[in-house]
């Protein structure tokens, strides 16, 4: 007993001195974390003598965009050329390119589906055979440190992201040949081409020019000269960035983000913009949860709102606030992309066309876009299911009456059941759920656990299965863990992974194309580590060819029929089904500070689309702004 | 007996607390059997619908109508739409399209809607913001017809001739009986996020939680008593042994064990039951102490001294000579460790850690989801608020009967 009291007193002490220290240690990396803060800003500082302000003073509102929806944790880096940053509001190299630090030759713009010069001056030229696009570098354009942004910079990066094998890099390496410099001005691309000769794939080539920045020449020398291999050189926080965008680095810390505009911006030039962007701050508090950041959202300390906010239209039309988003009414947005719910392939009866078709069709969409997405979508008889997105642009690119019998509504319980039946596929052991090959048809439907969204929609899924017979429960897994078991694509998935969510291409310059690819080309199967898609593991070498034979097609009713036909294949073998529609980013806006956001009849020319005023030409809409009065 | 249960039920405190826990047990039995709803079944198309009786429109469309004359019918629907505030609102937009200040009565019905048809325009933005222009769209779209006299028509669109033919029309007057409705739904606490109905699924989830707790607080009542007997009874090295684990248990925060212990067994496999069970085997240390001190005090009785020369084995001297005196404790014990287990469900499901959702409800789950679809934010009471009364009623039923029971059974603290 003494003994065992001296062991307690002795757990005791510890856990004593533990507590002592605990404070000291937590103090310990908030003065480190203040200390580079404030070493990073001075030069800033010098910079721009006209900031009174210093970095994590309070900001002053009138000056100051807030945000909320985009940055989760703390930032990691400013490298345009790691994809490990963190750093939500500079740095996203995608269809819609974020493009308030650093900038791309061109700027797409998902609402009339062009893309518009930014870096770039005039629009890119393919020549005659299509093998190359030319295009040139805006004259006006100049680097945060004064000197101009030029043809070689474009090279230089291509070189680099190749060199290094960046996300950037690698992605377009199969289908661009070279960038190069033909002179000062006048950029170069050269695609590679297949065994006859001809462009692999346009598509991606231009598309490159609208997805990826431009990054200085002389400052990417600077950080190879320190990087002692490719690794080093992509770890780099790179803090000394030099950029060509409206805006760079203010303060960073664990609570929140900030850009200060360049007031020598290159943009202000009659060429571009003819002015600055009208805020000074684009700020980013860094929220706890969903709810934090819409409560922020609800007191008017957001304006700019990318999270999904669950019956948004509440706070306007119970409580009365001055919130509105880009449509007045439901889907409130413009849907983009399709999440969707992927079938595993290998479970037992998933490998049947008629489980997978009665599942889907036994789906209640409405309930969920009116439930899980609170009507933020719209619903599958304004827009009947297709491979495409609800934008007129994509809309127009097939034959609805061709495929019209095929594009099931939701919640054919009979249908489903007569499917099943019909297939020989019944309960014959009488425990009220179906069999294939002997066995209950029991699955798990799943998605990473606190997407509310997504795991309501899971909700509905399963709730369907105990109409037509088949046994769905659901399951949520740690992100974490459900990334690295969904994207291995080289084996067959493991069980707890029947049913599973998955996101697919919103709007971009290569949609709808790069959309079905992803969903349902089979190239990626065997794939270690498959982010870009088809992650149940379907095969079809009729869609895997007209998915290779877009890209090249010039002829519009060719394309036209092609894409009907996969429409056709993908609506007849329900590989995956889409669930909702969902917008390219949420949007909504407090306009308790700012006004002259996007809206949907705002009459903009070109119009501005709602991405939240920094990804792609929704860029323009900061030149909009102004003060509510 | 009869005398203790005498006593038991003549303390206030215990017989409130027993009323209340039994008015719920009787409701978590009865409700069932009159309401026989799926509880997890959606129910509703949309989010968080408000508590209150839902009437099927087309039905009362098709039911008996009734003229009642009412004088204030017409001011009352007036009112709803346009309201003071409305009337101040269509005036500032008046003034903003450039109507003068003398022509605007917004106390004249006639007249203030007269100037708003023929002036307002929703693309005119006249310097607003997006919101107060999306605002007067909205009002101007509820204020549509609303000075008319006449009534609807009812019509159904004619299958082969795509016309539509006149079926029934409804005059201002009209009115149905509720009762004559044959379709209505009453939801006395409004649906949840899914669209469930949220007093049905109350009941089933109190229902759960109860059976959670019950598990829970037996499992941890059990290896609480066992260990504890025995380690007061016996006393040495299998004391010493007990003593040590239960030591080692009370440093660890039986919370974190719990959170640990859910996150690894994984979703797949948490079933209530399971949750209940990880709860019983996580909560039992504290009765385990307590339950060894009474037991170290007995021991030494004349009685059980009696028992031992007589020849009677360990077991029986325990459950016979020790058990007995220290029943009422372990009964105050198990109430508590019962209303613990429901607060343990409810704070894991608050965290994610709870049972599976789709299985059955608990309390914990509804507040989780309320939780994930910002209920709390945008004020929807009814989704949270009756859940939280539920639980706190619960725990303070079932210490109130034990603090009944203390008093009974605990000479020193009789009033």
């Amino acid at each position: 007993m003494k003994r065992l009291s001296f062991v307690l007193s002795v757990l005791v002490a510890l856990s004593m001195l533990l507590a002592s220290c605990a404070p000291a240690a937590t103090e310990a990396p908030a003065v480190a974390t203040e200390a580079p803060a404030v070493a990073t800003e001075a030069p800033m500082a010098t910079e721009a003598p006209a900031a009174e302000l210093k970095p994590g003073d309070p900001l002053p509102r009138t000056e100051t965009l807030y945000f909320n929806g985009q940055q989760w944790g703390p930032v990691a880096g400013w490298n345009p050329y790691s994809s490990n940053n963190n750093n939500a509001l500079v740095i996203a190299q995608q269809d819609n390119a974020r493009v308030t630090v650093f900038e791309t030759p061109y700027i797409y713009n998902m609402i009339d589906g062009k893309v518009y010069p930014l870096l770039a001056d005039g629009p890119y030229t393919w020549n005659d055979t299509q093998t190359e696009i030319t295009f040139k570098i805006n004259e006006a354009a100049h680097w945060s440190d004064g000197t101009p942004v030029t043809a070689d910079d474009v090279a230089y990066t291509w070189d680099s992201n190749v060199k290094y094998e960046t996300s950037a890099g690698v992605g377009a390496i199969d289908y661009i040949e070279s960038i190069t410099a033909v002179d000062a001005q006048t950029v170069l691309v050269k695609a590679k081409l297949d065994a006859e000769g001809k462009t692999v794939n346009p598509l991606v080539v231009s598309a490159y020019l609208s997805s990826n920045y431009v990054i200085q020449k002389a400052w990417t020398q600077t950080l190879e000269a320190r990087s002692a291999d490719a690794t080093a050189f992509k770890a780099d926080p790179a803090e000394d960035f030099v950029a060509s965008g409206p805006y760079t680095n203010f303060f960073v810390d664990e609570t929140k983000v900030v850009l200060i505009r360049d007031d020598e911006y290159w943009g202000q030039d009659a060429s571009m913009w003819g002015k600055l962007p009208a805020p000074k701050y684009l700020a980013h508090t860094i929220f706890a949860d969903n709810n934090a950041g819409f409560a922020a959202l609800k007191a008017g300390e957001v304006d700019v709102s990318q999270q999904f906010n669950a019956n948004i239209q509440d706070l306007w039309i119970k409580d009365n606030l001055p919130v509105s988003t880009y449509l007045a009414d439901a889907p409130y947005g413009l849907g983009a992309s399709l999440p969707t719910a992927f079938y595993n392939l290998t479970s037992n009866g998933l490998d049947q066309v008629a489980v997978r078709k009665a599942i889907a069709m036994a789906v209640d969409y409405d309930t969920i876009i009116a439930n899980a997405m609170t009507n933020q979508s719209a619903t599958f008889a304004q827009v009947p299911r297709s491979l495409m997105n609800p934008t007129d642009g994509e809309q127009s690119l097939y034959d609805h009456d061709a495929v019209k019998d095929l594009q099931f509504a939701g919640k054919d319980i009979e249908g489903a059941n007569a499917l099943l039946d019909e297939a020989g596929i019944v309960d014959s052991d009488g425990d009220g759920i179906r069999e294939y090959n002997g066995k209950n048809l029991a699955y798990v439907a799943t998605c990473p656990n606190g997407w509310s969204d997504w795991q309501a929609a899971i909700e509905v899924v399963a709730a369907a299965g105990k109409e037509i017979g088949i046994d769905i429960t659901t399951n949520y897994p740690e992100w974490s863990v459900y990334q690295t078991v969904v994207t291995k694509s080289d084996a067959p998935l493991p069980a707890g992974y029947d049913i599973f969510m998955m996101w697919s291409d919103g709007a971009g310059p290569t949609q709808p194309w790069g959309r079905i690819r992803h969903l349902i080309s089979s190239e990626f199967n065997g794939q270690a580590s498959n982010w870009n898609g088809n992650w149940g593991q379907y095969s079809n070498p009729d869609a895997d060819a007209l998915i290779q034979a877009i890209p090249g097609m010039t002829d519009e009713a060719e394309l036209k029929a092609t894409y009907t036909e996969l429409v056709n294949i993908y609506l007849t073998d329900v590989p995956s089904f889409t669930l909702m529609y969902r917008p390219q980013s949420f949007h909504a806006v407090n306009e308790s500070v700012w006004t002259g956001f996007p809206r949907g009849d705002d009459g903009t020319n070109p119009p501005v689309p709602p991405l939240d005023l920094t990804d792609g030409y929704s860029i323009a809409g900061l030149y909009n702004l102004t003060l509510v009065k | 007996m009869k005398n203790m249960l005498q006593q038991i039920f003549r303390s206030s405190k215990f017989l409130i607390g027993f009323t209340i826990f039994m008015t719920m047990l009787l409701t978590v039995i009865i409700y069932p059997l009159i309401v026989k709803d799926e509880p997890l079944a959606i129910i509703g198309q949309g989010t968080f619908f408000e508590p209150g009786i839902y009437v099927n429109v087309f039905d009362s469309i098709n039911s008996t109508h009734y003229t009642l004359s009412l004088n204030d019918a017409a001011a009352r629907r007036i009112a709803s739409k346009l309201g003071d505030q409305e009337r101040l609102d269509m005036k500032d937009w008046l003034l903003a399209f450039g109507i003068p200040e003398n022509e605007i009565d917004i106390h004249d019905n006639t007249k203030l809607m007269e100037l708003w048809v023929n002036n307002y325009d929703s693309k005119l933005a006249l310097g607003m913001t997006s919101a107060k222009r999306n605002y007067y769209a909205r009002l101007d779209k509820s204020l549509k017809g609303i000075l008319g006299t006449e009534g609807v028509i009812i019509a159904i669109k004619n299958t082969e001739t795509g016309l539509l033919e006149e079926t029934n029309s409804i005059v201002q007057t009209d009115y149905v009986n509720i009762g004559q409705v044959s379709s209505i739904r009453i939801l006395p606490l409004g649906t949840d996020n899914f669209g469930r109905d949220i007093l049905t699924e109350l009941v089933s989830a109190t229902r759960t939680s109860l059976q959670i707790g019950f598990v829970a607080g037996i499992i941890a009542t059990l290896i609480g008593l066992t260990l504890g007997l025995f380690a007061g009874y016996i006393g040495g090295l299998v004391d010493d042994v007990i003593m040590f684990i239960t030591n080692l248990f009370t440093v660890i925060p039986g919370f974190v064990l719990l959170i640990l212990i859910s996150f690894s067994i994984g979703q797949e496999q948490r079933g209530a039951i399971t949750v209940a069970v990880v709860i019983g085997f996580t909560s039992w240390v504290w009765t385990a102490r307590a339950v060894r001190s009474q037991v170290v005090s007995l021991r030494n009785r004349d009685h059980v001294n009696l028992s031992k020369l007589s020849g009677h084995s360990i077991v029986h001297i325990i459950l016979a000579d020790i058990l007995p005196y220290i029943a009422s404790y372990v009964i105050m014990a198990l109430i508590l460790q019962i209303s613990s287990g429901i607060l343990a469900e409810a704070g894991l499901s608050i965290l994610g850690l709870g049972p599976k959702t789709t299985e059955v409800p608990t309390l914990g789950l509804m507040m989780n989801w309320a939780m994930i679809y910002s209920a709390h934010v945008t004020g929807k009471w009814w989704a949270y608020i009756p859940v939280l009364v539920t639980i706190a009623m619960v725990s303070f039923s079932m210490n109130l009967m034990n603090t009944g029971l203390d008093q009974v059974f605990n000479p020193a603290l009789r009033d």
